[in-house]
């Protein structure tokens, strides 16, 4: 049933959360809306998550452009900001001078990339002033920007040491290039892992050619005819590490400038309830980078994409109980039927079924396994989850870990209530995989969470690979469920060859792996059987003789 | 008619009764009776040389004329008296009940009151008379067939991407030159194990890729460097192919010519695998990225636009029975695509069709929304040329009915069928949510079932009526590859025993039908022909005399399409390869569509941590009705058991050998519990072969596929818990926590 009007949505951002609102609001039910997207960036949405990847020449800049929706609901403003909101007349201003009025104004402009007030990045106003050969690594710009600079500089540096430095620093220096790294922690990943992780994860750094200067802090971005030539260090000596290409990966901040100038409560970013909507205003929502919801954001885009999807079920639900009115006030008549009791309901209300299972529980809205950090560097396998025992004890919480620095491992599980509420894996991929599984999905660990620091394996029961340690009941053919003891069997009732042993079983005669087997056995056989056929005959006659039956 | 044949004295070619692979095998009659004076096998089984088994056959194929003399066979009609047993009689009195109580409920509800189920192991002769029967004398939409359980989330996908839905459109012997062959959700080295030997090349060049949860017996083909096993979480198989096809992208790998001149639909499919980069996928797969992209990269390295010998992507029924499944499908020949592997000699994407006759059974109008040759039912010009075949005004041909699952979920219901016809099917072990169905099927005024053997469906029957099984019966079936071939009769059928072709035509005819139903089959598969004509199934170049000759001629089977030839020209030899120059599509291009991952119907939750995947043991065949009758078989995989790791035996108090009770949200079952790291620690695995307290089927879920229909058997959430004492089954275990060891 299509409304008379339908809802006006402004949805200020079109990176990778804003697109995907304006996707899942399409999927739901495209005729229920008329949607403004104001994108700042010229491009199409992209994945800004894997521009790391095209810095590191593992994926091409063709291949990261995300799905636009579009059609007649929905009309795309590239290259054109939000400036502006009036929220009394609820109206939208773009740098392009147009007014937008909306029903709902929906925030995703994302974050911007922090920049060190240092000299040689900012100018005698403090504004900040980058030289060639400085960048940021934020939008798909700056990955080009990078890459054509990659191609001139033999030497790098990397500031900040957090997820996305590792990657650029790891994916700089399998282009080529040295790279350094400077971070003022003591290990690199500090906000995401403990002293022994990190220090795992700088060993695998180091080992992937990346020189890491932790403990230390740019003081100054040396620049020589506009073009940067160096990064001078904190400390007494002011230690210079030559470069010609700097990548900034010191953090983000919100881009929350136009929710403040409309009276809207921002703190580090916008503020949002659980609905994700204003508390200052019902009608303005935010989600993605911008935002600050009551649990606090983490940047990353699994929790954007699930506030997307959670904003989506809110304002589809406003349509319904549009619907619902509009339709209490038409005359009676015919319509959908409503799943019986036991029928499977459609896929949209399976669909609200599912996602309600994660929806609001008594603490808020169930976020947890959106927040689950997996570093993209290669054969570095650096994954955290929830909390970290040795940053964040707690009770009730039990932490058990395994440190292994030879072999570059380092994983710890935390644990609580029979469920893993944690884990940090460096260094073992297979762990790590089936850690974010028993994390994303609160499977039950097992009774000994130890079990949990290394692969579920046990031991082997593969055939024995010689015929005579073979146990009796082992199948050798699949096929026909043949085990070594039939084989013995027809061998000493007179079979005396692969084939005999084939008439007799029917061993072989399937997809004929086994004949290999079977030749081996057959081999065994004639070998040990002869040794005294004289006594083979008593035993057989010893056989038929206790088995009755015939 | 059927019965008045002596036994044939020569050995008979024919196929195995059991899967898709239809292993060539040869039945002599045996003269031979045991000390009881029966004949202790009406006749002796042989392999013979056929593509797709070289010559051999696994212990179903061996054992198989075990079904033709067990005790149990049903050779006379049987009527449920009022005493409320079944009860033997003549053909006579039980077609005259069918007919009266047909009339009735016919009277009382309209002609969709009457609904037919049938089965992918009819020959096509009876699957094409099924259909025949259905919109022309019982001029009934709701006919449909437990094919909707294995092949129709392919079938649609396939049709969508391809404009055609052949399992393989390709011989199955191609498989053996190939580099990679990655298998999805399929476990032929226990389903059809001859088919192991097309595998032998890949393997040799390690390039065997099995996406399982299980370690399952293909899975181990992989070791030893043969190949690589990927493990996902049930239920997300979607997401690796995704993540394979993001590779393929992101690492410039895609076959770009190919896809520009023989394909549509690539942006898109481009932006919509940008959200599923190897590091996300493996938050929600399980599978390390690193392993995500080496796969893939060994998957490219093997197409023929990079210089290798060819790759084969292959889905089976553990990605297909999804609420996603047809998704998955499309996902699958997306990346299949985007590597240039379909219609191209060496290459292709496949799904292995799992029935014997699952293929002709789904082209020949047994599918709800169906008519003969692959058309559909709501397209006028399909229905004016059918309707001109069976002699009949377009108009009285009804439209799409409901699909399987919607259909026995109706019976009985206030606007639902009140009688029902089963052919070949046992629904009561093998639909979903089997409690439900056993309600709906008591609910019926009518409930009449065809089969050899007193299944577990025929049971509650109203009217059971015995028909004949393979090696009594000529026709043909068409195999996996879509290979067009002929079962012949070896030995008479017992009894009172006769064929769905003559019951049909028996029916309508006491129906006071005047529509014209031949009991010849070769006969009926000239109407089959004439029919399929024009059809994306087209067989209108074949006959039984043609397959014949060409099996005498050493060239065994014929592929479709193989259309009349028009005056004058040579006989069409056949469509071996399919899509080579072009795409049976309105512009000759493969569709690409955009698919993403929306996970199981039913998650895993606090009260149900644990994943049930369900699947099959080379012992055993569908429902069991045939393989549990089989003592050879039945002593080896004797009844249904629970796979599970150690490490859930431990947390959950269940040992090793212990019985062990799985419960969703639809029902619970009993089985003895099995330890093994086979599994992943997350998930358990039980084979789906029984009926009673260990049936699966009671467990696993009946939400469909929104496009196919298709259940989702292989991915619901469960609660492991022992079978403690106060069960009045089990035996009493007490379990302990047990040290690992």
């Amino acid at each position: 049933m299509t409304l008379h009007v339908p809802l006006k949505v402004v949805v200020a951002g079109h990176g990778m959360v804003g697109s995907r609102l304006v996707d899942e609001l399409v999927r739901r039910s495209a005729e229920s809306f008329d949607i403004t997207v104001l994108g700042a960036e010229p491009y199409e949405p992209y994945n800004r998550v894997l521009l790391s990847d095209v810095v590191a020449g593992r994926t091409e800049v063709a291949s990261i452009s995300m799905p636009a929706p579009g059609g007649d609901h929905v009309t795309t403003l590239r290259g054109v900001a939000a400036v502006s909101v009036d929220r009394k007349v609820r109206t939208v201003t773009d740098s392009a001078g147009a007014v937008h009025g909306y029903d709902h104004l929906v925030l995703a402009t994302g974050s911007r990339a922090r920049v060190l007030p240092l000299p040689g990045l900012v100018d005698g106003d403090g504004a900040v002033d980058l030289p060639a050969g400085v960048h940021a690594l934020r939008t798909l710009d700056d990955a080009r920007e990078i890459v054509a600079a990659s191609v001139n500089t033999p030497r790098a540096v990397v500031v900040g040491g957090g997820v996305l430095g590792v990657e650029a620093a790891y994916g700089l220096a399998s282009r080529g290039l040295r790279v350094t790294l400077v971070d003022p922690s003591s290990a690199p990943m500090s906000r995401q892992l403990d002293t022994t992780a990190g220090d795992v994860l700088a060993a695998g750094l180091r080992d992937a050619g990346v020189t890491l200067h932790l403990g230390a802090r740019p003081r100054e971005v040396l620049v020589a005819g506009g073009r940067v030539v160096g990064v001078r260090l904190g400390g007494d000596d002011g230690e210079v590490v030559a470069a010609g290409l700097v990548v900034l990966t010191t953090g983000t901040v919100p881009e929350a400038g136009i929710a403040r100038e409309a009276g809207l409560t921002a703190d580090r970013g916008i503020v949002v309830g659980h609905d994700l909507a204003s508390p200052d205003d019902p009608r303005v929502f935010a989600i993605g980078d911008c935002a600050q919801p009551p649990q606090g954001s983490r940047g990353l885009v699994a929790e954007g994409w699930d506030q997307a999807r959670r904003l989506a079920d809110h304002l589809a639900s406003l349509v319904a109980v549009r619907a619902r009115e509009s339709r209490r006030d038409a005359a009676p008549r015919e319509h959908l039927r409503f799943p019986q009791e036991g029928e499977r309901p459609s896929m949209a209300v399976r669909l609200g079924t599912l996602l309600a299972s994660r929806a609001p529980t008594d603490q808020g809205v169930e976020t947890r396994g959106t927040d689950v950090v997996k570093v993209k560097a290669g054969a570095l396998s650096i994954v955290a989850m929830g909390v970290s025992g040795r940053r964040e004890p707690a009770p009730g919480h039990r932490a058990v870990a395994l440190h292994d620095a030879t072999a570059g491992r380092y994983v710890e599980v935390v644990v609580a209530d029979g469920i893993l509420v944690g884990a940090t894996c460096v260094g073992d991929p297979r762990v790590a995989a089936d850690l974010t599984a028993a994390y994303t999905r609160r499977t039950p660990v097992p009774v000994d969470p130890a079990f949990l620091l290394l692969t579920p394996v046990m031991p082997s029961a593969e055939p024995a690979s010689s015929p005579e340690h073979m146990p009796e009941d082992a199948t050798v053919c699949r096929c026909n469920g043949v085990t070594k003891h039939d084989i013995t069997r027809c061998w000493d009732d007179g079979a005396r060859s692969v084939d005999d042993i084939a008439a007799a079983t029917r061993a072989t005669t399937g997809c004929g792996s086994c004949r290999e087997a079977v030749c081996g056995l057959a081999d065994w056989l004639a070998e040990t059987r002869e040794v005294g056929e004289a006594s083979a005959e008593t035993d057989v006659a010893l056989v038929h003789a206790s088995s009755g039956d015939g | 008619m059927s019965t008045s044949v002596s036994s044939p004295a020569a050995a008979r070619k024919t196929h195995c009764p059991y899967c898709a692979l239809q292993c060539g095998m040869e039945l002599t009659p045996v003269e031979t009776s045991g000390p009881d004076g029966r004949a202790a096998l009406p006749v002796a089984v042989a392999p013979r040389d056929f593509p797709t088994n070289a010559g051999g056959l696994c212990q179903k194929g061996w054992t198989s004329a075990t079904v033709l003399g067990v005790p149990d066979r049903l050779t006379a009609p049987l009527v449920r008296g009022a005493d409320g047993e079944l009860a033997a009689t003549t053909w006579d009195e039980a077609l005259d009940l069918v007919v009266s109580r047909v009339r009735s409920v016919q009277a009382e509800h309209g002609p969709q009151g009457v609904a037919i189920f049938g089965g992918g192991g009819l020959t096509n002769e009876k699957a094409y008379t099924l259909g025949k029967f259905a919109r022309t004398v019982l001029r009934t939409p709701n006919i449909d067939y437990n094919g909707r359980f294995c092949m129709s989330s392919a079938a649609a996908a396939g049709n969508r991407a391809f404009g055609a839905d052949r399992g393989l459109p390709f011989p199955l012997t191609d498989l053996g030159g190939a580099d990679v062959v990655l298998l999805l959700g399929s476990n032929p080295a226990e389903t059809m194990p001859p088919f192991v030997q097309h595998l032998a090349g890949a393997r040799e060049h390690g390039g065997l890729v099995v996406v399982d949860p299980r370690r399952s017996a293909t899975a181990r083909l992989t070791d030893d460097g043969q190949g690589i096993h990927l493990q996902p979480v049930p239920g997300t198989d979607m997401v690796v192919l995704l993540a394979l096809l993001h590779v393929v992208v992101a690492e410039g790998l895609a076959d770009r010519d190919y896809l520009a001149t023989r394909t549509a639909g690539w942006d898109d499919v481009v932006r919509s695998v940008a959200a599923w980069w190897p590091e996300r996928a493996e938050t929600v797969c399980g599978i390390p990225a690193e392993e995500l992209r080496v796969t893939a990269r060994r998957l490219a390295a093997a197409a023929p636009t990079r210089g290798g010998r060819g790759a084969y992507v292959l889905t089976g029924r553990g990605v297909e029975q999804s609420a996603q499944g047809t998704a998955t499908v499309t996902a699958a020949i997306n990346l299949s695509l985007a590597l240039g592997l379909v219609g191209r000699p060496g290459s292709g994407y496949g799904c292995l069709t799992g029935q014997g006759n699952g293929q002709g059974g789904r082209e020949h109008g047994q599918k709800n929304d169906q008519l003969p040759g692959y058309r559909k039912i709501d397209d006028p010009a399909a229905r004016e040329h059918v309707a001109a075949v069976w002699g009949v005004d377009p108009a009285t041909i009804p439209g799409p009915g409901l699909p399987a699952v919607a259909l026995l979920g109706s019976l009985g219901t206030p606007g639902g069928p009140h009688a029902l016809f089963v052919h070949g099917s046992n629904v009561l072990v093998s639909a979903p949510n089997a409690d439900k169905v056993r309600e709906r099927l008591v609910a019926l005024d009518l409930l009449v079932v065809c089969d050899v053997v007193p299944s577990e469906t025929a049971r509650v029957a109203d009217v059971v009526l015995p028909v004949t099984q393979w090696a009594e019966e000529e026709g043909t079936m068409t195999s996996l590859e879509g290979r067009v071939i002929r079962r012949r009769r070896a030995v008479a059928a017992p009894g009172e025993v006769r064929s769905e072709l003559w019951l049909l035509a028996e029916l309508a005819r006491r129906l006071g039908s005047d529509v014209t139903f031949p009991t010849d089959p070769a006969v009926v598969f000239d109407e089959l022909a004439r029919a399929s004509a024009g059809g994306v199934a087209d067989y209108s170049g074949l006959s039984h005399a043609r397959l014949d000759a060409a099996e005498e001629a050493g060239a065994p089977g014929l592929f479709w399409p193989c259309p009349a030839p028009s005056a004058g020209a040579a006989e069409h030899a056949g469509t071996p390869r399919m899509f080579l120059d072009e795409f049976p599509t309105p512009n000759g291009r493969a569709r690409l569509m955009p698919v993403d991952h929306a996970g199981p119907t039913d998650d895993v939750r606090g009260d149900a941590p644990t994943y049930l995947v369900t699947g099959r043991v080379l012992q055993h065949y569908q429902s069991g009705a045939q393989t549990r009758r089989v003592p050879e078989l039945d002593r080896i995989v004797p009844e249904p058991y629970v796979e599970l790791h150690p490490q859930l035996g431990l947390r959950t108090g269940v040992a090793d050998g212990a019985r062990v009770r799985v419960t969703s949200a639809r029902g619970s079952v009993e089985a003895v519990a099995r330890w093994t790291d086979a599994v992943r620690p997350d998930t358990v695995f039980m084979p789906f072969h029984w009926s009673g307290a260990g049936s699966v089927n009671r467990v696993t879920s009946d939400a469909v596929d929104p496009i196919s229909a298709m259940p989702e058997f292989k991915v619901c959430a469960v609660r492991v818990s022992p079978v403690t004492q106060d069960a009045p089954d089990a035996q009493p275990v007490h379990v302990t926590q047990e040290v690992p060891a």
